[in-house]
């Protein structure tokens, strides 16, 4: 039976059916469902903020650049007045792509189907013969603009919606933007990418990296195992490197607060209680962040964010429905701590598909130097070629492609590894907080967040 | 409004490099010895020996695959962009890479490996102001099946090297791949190119 807030395929299936809250299971079929695939466009990427870049992509009045929301194309510009405006990138005359370019200057994008031109802020100038009314006089000119996206600067990060009567962006964080603020917002002039993202295509559903995305610990264990074989991590063994603070909420986001003692022989001491912050800052500064720009965290953040980023920074997580966020620290043989950050999107081209978009930031008041050993080191693990995520991308078209077996469809993928252990009571931040070992807990909390989505009237 | 207010026609050409520089002769000696190297090497990595690949990789070398854009004609010249790149590596990293595939049983990306076939064609040698350094250009189209895919991954490059003689041979000292895609149609770089 149909009603407006259950999504029900055609063979009567119900996204309840599909997500079982008591168990903690999913079916597997809601992995590739090609039907599925078309109701997500609709009420996940139609709906919730997406992230789309990073404002200094677009540092001048005129510069744009073309992404991706779900799988409308956007055109990202920069005005005069310094905002962004993000807009359908489709002409309202046929449909054509307007803008074709990745990347570039323009004062005014014109259509090169029928010569339609636009504003940089999507506003229609007019179109060829302007004599002949070849638009037409049946409509305004101020209804032949590209349809406008809700956008929000973040951090300098860009995100947009096409859901105007949605939630807020600080809304859509909710509890998470306290600790998410201690990674975007904790310096004066904050990040900057160091280049444009990288892109590659991966034969597989999206939700299989993003479900990932949400923190998930345990495959870190297994499929990232020469992170402890080869390079060492954890002095060769990973599971104490897992034991730490996830931190999540039911919109879906999600970060792993790992403990610095944990991971450097420098930060032994950090538990015995007797070192200050500025003391432990200058032992082991926060991914990122050089020893000279510590005053400015000092500034930007609370007392008590900085002691958890200065003890237990966040290291990765997800941002629901589509983002992972990398705070990561290359330690290197001369002692020196380089810290990497990435945020990837994972876009989806069609139920059996996803674009992998890498973005590589540093802090802007980053010396150059650390920022290009930082952007090595990023290509070298995370990204189209790193030494991380190349596993990855070898499981998730696997998942996507058993998902469409008769029997295989039926069964569950399970979350059912359940955090027992209680919050520290001295723990500062907000939010649901999972202490311990990295359990299931903040992954099913996205799939809590989708079905909450899904279940939405449209 | 006119046209031209709309659309700019003056796209202006940007300085280019001479089409023949010091062009060695296809055929000759030298053409002929580097030609041999680059089948060699896309032999030993078809047949995954890495560390024979490896022994022919100078110290100093300098191994990059930009990041590529579509741009418009104009501004085709910032296609290619050589900040964020897909492979910035050097000899040692180099060396990194390959032995994490084999000294350990979790290089999972070519794990079982992909089968790769490597066509090298359009060669084209310079000879620069060191009579023992080469530019080398060449066209690559690799070739991917991993599983049981039908459909073969294919990735077409252009590589720009510098061949640097040592002995009866040479060793690689610069690869820059140019990739015809903005968006890679393969799911990782876990091999080389």
């Amino acid at each position: 039976m149909l009603d407006r807030t259950r999504t029900t395929l055609s063979d009567g299936t119900t996204i309840d059916d599909l997500i079982n809250v008591q168990t903690r299971e999913v079916q597997l079929r809601a992995i590739s469902d090609p039907e599925l695939y078309d109701i997500e466009m609709r009420k996940v990427f139609g709906k919730t903020w997406l992230l789309l870049g990073h404002e200094s992509e677009i540092p001048a009045s005129g510069d744009f650049i073309t992404r991706l929301m779900g799988s409308d194309p956007v055109l990202i510009t920069r005005q005069k007045d310094e905002t962004i405006k993000v807009m359908l990138n489709v002409c309202p005359h046929r449909g054509m792509r307007v803008c074709v370019n990745d990347a570039g200057n323009a004062k005014v994008h014109t259509c090169i189907y029928h010569g339609w031109a636009f504003k940089n802020d999507g506003d229609f100038i007019g179109a060829p013969v302007a004599g002949e009314q070849m638009h037409g006089t049946i409509l305004p000119k101020e209804k032949l603009g590209l349809t406008q996206a809700r956008v929000h600067i973040y951090g300098g990060l860009i995100f947009a919606t096409w859901n105007f009567e949605g939630p807020s962006f600080d809304e859509f964080l909710g509890e998470m933007k306290w600790y998410y603020d201690m990674l975007f917002c904790r310096t004066d002039n904050g990040l900057e990418v160091l280049g444009p993202p990288q892109r590659f295509t991966i034969k597989a559903n999206w939700k299989t990296a993003c479900e990932q995305s949400a923190s998930d610990g345990f495959h870190t264990l297994t499929l990232h195992r020469w992170l402890g074989e080869f390079a060492k991590f954890g002095d060769g063994d990973l599971t104490t490197s897992m034991y730490g603070t996830e931190v999540s909420s039911l919109q879906g986001h999600s970060l792993r607060c790992m403990p610095v003692a944990n991971k450097f022989k420098q930060a032994k001491d950090f538990r015995d209680g007797n070192l200050t912050i500025a003391e432990k800052l200058a032992i082991v500064p926060p991914p990122g962040i050089t020893k000279e720009m510590l005053p400015e965290l000092v500034r930007n953040l609370t007392p008590e964010q900085l002691g958890l980023l200065v003890d237990s920074p966040p290291q990765v997580g997800g941002m629901f429905p589509n983002v992972l966020i990398a705070f990561i620290y290359v330690p290197q043989p001369d002692g020196e701590i380089i810290g990497l950050t990435s945020l990837h999107t994972y876009i989806p081209k069609g139920p059996d598909e996803l674009e992998f978009c890498n973005y590589i930031l540093a802090e802007k008041d980053a010396p150059e130097e650390h920022k290009q050993k930082a952007l090595q080191f990023a290509v070298r693990m995370l990204g189209t070629s790193g030494m991380v995520e190349q596993d990855d991308s070898d499981t998730w078209p696997h998942i996507t492609q058993t998902a469409k077996g008769a029997a295989a469809r039926n069964i569950t993928m399970k979350y059912q590894a359940v955090c027992t252990t209680p919050p520290r009571p001295d723990w500062p931040g907000p939010a649901l907080v999972y202490e311990g070992f990295t359990k299931d807990d903040t992954q099913w909390n996205w799939w809590l967040a989708y079905r909450d989505l899904m279940n939405a009237p449209a | 409004m006119t046209m031209n207010a709309v659309i700019p026609t003056d796209v202006s050409v940007a300085e280019e490099a001479p089409f023949r520089p010091n062009r060695v002769p296809v055929g000759s000696p030298a053409y002929n010895q580097i030609a041999e190297f680059l089948y060699e090497e896309a032999w030993l990595l078809d047949e995954i020996r890495l560390k024979d690949w490896v022994a022919r990789l100078d110290i100093d070398l300098r191994y990059t695959c930009p990041v590529r854009q579509t741009r418009s004609l104009a501004q085709n010249a910032q296609s290619i962009v050589r900040t964020v790149m897909h492979f910035d590596e050097t000899y040692a990293s180099i060396r990194g890479r390959v032995g994490r595939i084999t000294d350990t049983k979790s290089a999972w990306a070519e794990d079982p490996p992909s089968r790769t076939r490597r066509l090298v064609t359009n060669i084209l040698v310079e000879s620069t102001e060191d009579p023992d350094e080469f530019e080398v250009k060449s066209y690559l189209l690799c070739s991917r099946s991993r599983f049981e895919e039908t459909t073969l991954l294919m990735l077409s490059c252009v590589r720009n090297d510098l061949l640097r003689r040592h002995g009866a041979s040479f060793k690689l000292a610069r690869r820059e791949i140019i990739v015809d895609q903005t968006v890679l149609g393969f799911p990782n770089l876990a091999i080389f190119l």
